[in-house]
């Protein structure tokens, strides 16, 4: 991944909050990993069946994405391509083996991409 | 009655519509009675040089986007994320008429799911559209990654899968491909699966979307009509016919064993009286000269319903508008009826709908189904000048305030598949 090479207001983020797409494009040009998660929330809450989570409540990083929130393994595999696709990495199976909470489903594509940042960048 | 082992009839008790003359009941019949065509000006691939230039269109949908996000359908159609991830646009409307069909034949949902005695059978090319961007994407990344909904989405199973999930079909479920008598393909097997007792009711399910993807590739076999004027585009038995117009939407159809839904108390639209298929062995994608196959299916239907030609008082023609193909269905249907002395009212319904592809089986199976139920009959509201080859046919412009009593439904499909109805008015 190169930042140079994502584009300015994604179609993946068209339908978004103004918050998450306000985010990627700081990271996209300043880098900052550590915006992203109003991004990755954004993205969990796009792709959880809608009636999994009650009116008013709230996103918590504990939360487990299938026991809590309704997740099946395509709804996963949806959520991972939507990461891939938008910031041009590849996610291999057997890194999302320990992703089973909200927070550590941030921390993981936080990490990826920092990581790509410095991949790319050497 | 049909020599059929077991002595089960089969009945049409719920109908669903999402199609260019209508997406209820109402307005669907209102279109047939009135000849209201539902052809409408299009523009493929933002380039006015395309020779396709009306169509069968759906109203009140949006699925153009490759995005489902993006797509939109009327507001009381609850459809699931969940389950709007893995579809195609045609699977939309399939899901808004299968919705449709189980509301008309007064069943919830819940009334078939996990019933073993309830089947799916749907007809669907797949999404082309779909199909194409997901390879484009593979191609772009060289593999690397992919939409995972990709597969389920686009192959021409989209919509067994889609459905049989979100409905949690248990009884069985299948799907058809036989390009355009594909619809007509899944009722007839469905008719048998109730006939052998295998189950007791089966949903089933056509569908097409309409988009460059599906309908230009017709264009290039030089098989679309290029006029703009919708009367003169869909115009079939008329000389000056040029081609094919096309059509998308969603039609479903309630088939139920006879005595199961008595029990329940269902209203019945017409018995499914017996259905037969031949093919041609001819040709890839033309009709036989004389309708061959086409003749053999029309016989072998009638003897499967046990009638004879003279007791046909209606028959909706495949009649697409193209110069060989309804030819070809002319000399067919006056090989079958002249014999008899028979003279039964001819139309074809495409002329109001366009040709919808998989989903024209069953989209005139639910036409005749509810002009048997409502008392009318189609006409030929776009043909001016009777071409000489259909000139002793019964084709009147006008549609008839009298039901047929006695249907046969026709359709045929690429690689000569020929596939016919008979639909009988039920008497309670």
């Amino acid at each position: 991944m190169s930042l140079a090479n994502l584009p300015a207001s994604p179609s993946q983020l068209a339908r978004y909050p103004v918050e998450a797409r306000d985010a990627y494009e700081r990271f996209r040009t300043t880098g900052d990993v550590a915006a992203l998660s109003p991004v990755i929330l954004a993205a969990v809450r796009d792709f959880m069946p809608k009636r999994s989570l009650g009116v008013g409540m709230e996103l918590r990083s504990d939360m487990r994405l299938m026991e809590d929130l309704g997740y099946d393994s395509l709804a996963v595999a949806e959520t991972v391509f939507f990461f891939e696709d938008l910031f041009k990495v590849r996610i291999q199976n057997t890194e999302l083996m320990a992703v089973r909470t909200i927070g550590e489903l941030e921390q993981f594509v936080i990490k990826k991409l920092a990581d790509n940042s410095k991949t790319s960048s050497a | 009655m049909s020599s059929f082992p077991g002595g089960r009839r089969v009945l049409i008790t719920g109908l669903g519509f999402i199609t260019p003359i209508g997406n209820d009941r109402t307005t669907v019949s209102a279109s047939l009675r009135a000849g209201k065509h539902g052809l409408a000006p299009v523009q493929f691939l933002g380039n006015p040089q395309v020779p396709v230039r009306v169509a069968g269109t759906v109203k009140d949908f949006s699925v153009e986007s490759t995005s489902p996000r993006e797509w939109s359908w009327p507001s009381r159609y609850d459809l699931p994320r969940e389950t709007l991830r893995g579809m195609a646009p045609h699977g939309v409307y399939a899901f808004c008429a299968i919705q449709q069909a189980l509301a008309d034949a007064g069943l919830k949902p819940a009334d078939v799911a996990n019933d073993d005695q309830t089947g799916l059978f749907c007809a669907s090319a797949g999404s082309a559209m779909l199909m194409y961007n997901n390879l484009a994407l593979m191609h772009a990344v060289r593999g690397e990654r992919g939409n995972p909904m990709g597969v389920v989405s686009s192959i021409a199973g989209t919509l067994n899968f889609n459905l049989a999930a979100h409905f949690k079909i248990t009884g069985a479920v299948c799907g058809f491909v036989s390009a355009c008598a594909s619809a007509s393909h899944a009722i007839g097997y469905a008719c048998d699966e109730i006939r052998l007792g295998r189950l007791k009711r089966v949903l089933v399910v056509g569908a097409e979307e309409l988009n460059a993807e599906t309908l230009l590739p017709f264009a290039a076999m030089r098989a679309l009509s290029p006029q703009s004027d919708p009367k003169l585009a869909s115009r079939p038995f008329d000389a000056g016919r040029d081609g094919f117009v096309g059509g998308g939407g969603s039609v479903v159809l309630v088939l139920e064993e006879a005595s199961f839904a008595a029990a329940r108390g269902a209203s019945v639209y017409a018995e499914f009286a017996g259905w037969g298929q031949a093919a041609d062995g001819y040709s890839v994608a033309m009709s036989h000269p004389v309708g061959a196959g086409l003749q053999r299916a029309m016989a072998r239907a009638l003897a499967d319903a046990g009638v004879g030609p003279q007791e046909i008082d209606y028959v909706n023609a495949h009649g697409t508008s193209t110069p060989v193909g309804d030819r070809a269905e002319a000399i067919a249907l006056k090989t079958l009826f002249d014999a008899e002395g028979a003279r039964p009212v001819i139309s074809s319904t495409k002329g109001l709908t366009g040709h919808p592809l998989s989903l024209a089986g069953a989209m005139e199976a639910g036409f005749c189904a509810l002009a048997m139920c409502e008392g009318f009959t189609p006409g030929n509201p776009h043909l001016v000048n009777v071409d000489d080859a259909c000139a002793d046919l019964l084709l009147p412009r006008e549609s008839l305030a009298t039901g047929p009593s006695m249907v046969l439904n026709n359709s045929s499909g690429f690689g000569g598949s020929n596939v016919c109805h008979v639909l009988k008015r039920w008497a309670t």
